[in-house]
């Protein structure tokens, strides 16, 4: 079996209108991969920046699979959410990025996006907070029914992963 | 290199805690210790260590320099649980007390090679202002009693609570040392904000062995 390490950290976001963010990531593979070690999903802690405008969490990532196969390699997913200072999370963003395939360090810039709702939400999320969020949150990493939404830019979320592959050569698999 | 047999591989890491950046703080000191995972152990070299105080530079970039060597061999066989070095800083406060400035993690480099790093560093506060007030007063603020908590990914997340119904252990996330004021706070919603950066340098060397 074929082995992929992603070792890293959720370093922190930019440009996000709102300022105590914190992030909920998760790791969706396909039926092939197995976790052998470490946690697919977690939560940051939030993070009010005090210096500058980027909210750091350094969320640490230590993942390990084993794999029968490439199809559905280790897609990252992120939903950011703010806190205002009665407690109230609201959505910021979604996004997702895959992990990367080759060996080494790399510094990920992930873009979010939130869905819009009509003028109404709109005005309400203005006002009051909240906004419209996903029913069913694997449509941030799956295409198949993205068509249907609207939806507005939120801000970056920066990370930096170190992937280590471990026998694809073996299966005939250049990395 | 690489066979059908478990290889034992070797990290050497060495380098210095550089330099810091805390606008609001001086007369800093630091603390370091690593965390890794069950497969790793450290074969040579120092895991944990306590700089000197150091004061601010005159200049404009209000340094505080440490210089502070760093210098330690790992052996393993399983690159999960790579090591992480935690950093915490300590300051005097306006009554003379000690407590932490900042708390900051990152992984060890990962390749072989000169790496400079600049990390962000943590410090956890409560959001209730009563006890922003009576920490200050008392000198006890919320701090980790295990520094290396901040290195794992596990009970980041912090809920808002009322001591009355939901019983999600603070202990189990941070420990704080706050049983002085848990009577006081009915909401407690310690959040984390940055306090400063911190710089340093570190050479790693990756090591194949047999």
């Amino acid at each position: 079996m074929a082995e992929v390490h992603v070792i890293g950290q959720i370093v922190g976001a930019t440009g996000f209108s709102e300022d105590s963010l914190f992030c909920k990531w998760g790791i969706h593979t396909g039926g092939a991969w197995k976790l052998l070690s470490g946690v697919r999903e977690g939560q940051t802690q939030v993070d009010t920046p005090q210096l500058g405008s980027m909210a750091y969490w350094s969320h640490p990532i230590d993942l390990h699979f084993a794999t029968k196969g490439l199809q559905g390699w280790p897609r990252l997913h992120l939903q950011v959410w703010s806190q205002d200072s009665f407690g109230r999370c609201q959505l910021s963003g979604y996004g997702f990025s895959h992990v990367p395939s080759s060996p080494g360090i790399h510094s990920l810039h992930c873009v979010t996006w939130r869905p819009l709702g009509g003028w109404r939400e709109q005005l309400a999320r203005a006002f009051v907070g909240g906004g419209p969020q996903l029913l069913h949150s694997d449509v941030v990493y799956t295409g198949a029914d993205r068509y249907r939404l609207h939806t507005a830019a939120g801000g970056t979320v920066h990370l930096e992963l170190a992937v280590i592959l471990r026998n694809f050569s073996r299966y005939g698999v250049e990395c | 290199m690489a066979t059908a047999n478990p290889t034992v591989f070797l990290v050497m890491v060495n380098g210095q805690v550089e330099s810091a950046q805390f606008p609001e703080f001086d007369d800093l000191y630091c603390k370091y210790c690593f965390v890794y995972g069950q497969d790793w152990a450290p074969t040579s070299g120092l895991e944990e260590g306590i700089s000197q105080i150091t004061s601010k530079s005159a200049d404009v970039q209000h340094n505080l320099v440490w210089n502070f060597p760093i210098d330690i061999t790992f052996k393993s066989t399983n690159p999960f649980g790579w090591p992480q070095i935690v950093i915490s800083v300590y300051g005097p406060d306006v009554f003379g007390n000690d407590v932490v400035r900042g708390y900051g993690a990152v992984h060890v480099p990962f390749t072989p090679g000169r790496h400079k790093r600049t990390i962000p560093m943590f410090v956890p506060e409560s959001t209730s202002k009563l006890q922003k007030l009576t920490s200050w007063f008392m000198g006890r603020r919320p701090e980790y009693t295990d520094p290396k908590l901040i290195a794992q990914g596990e009970g980041r997340e912090v809920t808002l609570f009322q001591l009355s119904t939901h019983n999600y252990s603070i202990s189990r996330l941070w420990a704080f040392s706050l049983a002085v004021f848990s009577a006081w706070n009915t909401l407690l919603h310690p959040t984390i904000k940055l306090a400063g950066s911190l710089k340093f340098q570190l050479k790693s060397y990756l090591l194949q062995s047999f």
